[in-house]
């Protein structure tokens, strides 16, 4: 029986990642140029953008649940703030956190890695899109704090990259210091993804023995001023900030 | 320039001025972190006009290497 399932599986994800190839070439080949000249203004082009990725983001991942790939289940999406910025935290455990949390959250601002942007078939969609790239680190910081002032939600992985299989979180001090620079909420995301899928430190294609389950839990929102003492050094601050987040991460996931 | 840094250093990282020196290591004795690091070359930047990628910084260590690097552009 297991090996049905697993067979099952194996083709689903096979076929899985073979739209999403064919539909992110046509949608970039041909749907974002046209979303391009449709709409006037920037403005316009980012949110008919980031609407259209959110779409085809949830395709996959209805897909995904449909043909047994994984399965989601999500809480806590009311504490989603729609009216404020937020700064919305995850954990990275996957290859398709992205996928998931801009299926869940629409408009937000994220940062891309600069070897998207230089991807020919994710190029115009990420720079329709108008999100930021983490190129230029001086210009990061700035970055993300200005688009949080301008009132937009801005995710962030404060890991910086995903977390290595077996190994435990490694939070960075980016986020900690954009979160203090820009004094926005935290809106914290738990995912915990098990059996361990498409994880840093294996291969893409491989396929866990049972059937990977994404339980991602959004946490109430949290002033910065909740989490650190106050009159503490920049310095200081940013790593007790840092150490927190990653506290409260390690709590939900044990 | 020498002077510049350590004030920089001094006023903007909270060092203490008898601490600093030529060869003293920025991170491990004047604990400077990897975003204190971003702020020094978004400073020396705007000291010096001179900008240096972040591949060099990365091998920087302590103040006579910063004045290496910025020797070299």
């Amino acid at each position: 029986m297991k090996y049905i399932e697993f067979t099952k599986r194996f083709v689903g994800t096979a076929l899985l990642w073979f739209f999403f190839g064919l539909f992110g070439l046509i949608l970039s080949v041909l749907v974002f140029p046209i979303l391009y000249l449709i709409n006037r203004t920037d403005t316009g082009r980012q949110h008919a953008a980031r609407r259209l990725i959110a779409r085809a983001f949830s395709a996959f991942m209805w897909s995904g649940c449909r043909m047994g790939v994984f399965s989601v289940h999500v809480t806590g999406l009311k504490y989603k703030d729609t009216e404020g910025a937020q700064l919305i935290l995850a954990n990275h455990p996957t290859l398709i956190d992205v996928v998931l949390l801009l299926s869940l959250l629409p408009q937000v601002d994220c940062v891309i890695k600069e070897a998207v942007w230089k991807n020919l078939f994710m190029r115009s969609s990420v720079t329709t899109a108008n999100y930021i790239s983490n190129r230029e680190p001086e210009r990061l910081l700035d970055a993300c704090v200005t688009r949080l002032e301008s009132g937009s939600s801005l995710l962030l992985f404060p890991e910086g990259t995903r977390t290595t299989a077996g190994q435990g979180l490694h939070f960075k001090l980016g986020a900690a210091e954009v979160a203090i620079r820009a004094r926005a909420p935290i809106l914290p995301i738990v995912i915990d993804c098990t059996p361990k899928f498409l994880a840093r430190g294996e291969p893409w294609y491989s396929i866990p023995l049972m059937r990977p389950h994404f339980e991602v839990r959004i946490l109430p929102a949290v002033p910065v001023e909740q989490l650190i003492s106050s009159g503490l050094s920049k310095r200081g601050a940013r790593n007790q900030l840092n150490d927190a987040l990653a506290s409260l991460f390690e709590s939900e996931l044990s | 320039m020498y002077s510049r840094i350590k004030n920089i250093l001094v006023e903007q990282f909270d060092v203490d001025e008898s601490a600093v020196s030529l060869q003293v290591n920025l991170y491990d004795e004047l604990q400077l972190d990897s975003i204190d690091a971003i702020d020094l070359l978004v400073q020396l930047k705007a000291m010096t006009g001179k900008k240096i990628s972040p591949e060099v910084f990365k091998e920087v260590r302590t103040i006579g290497d910063v004045l290496d690097a910025l020797a070299k552009l």
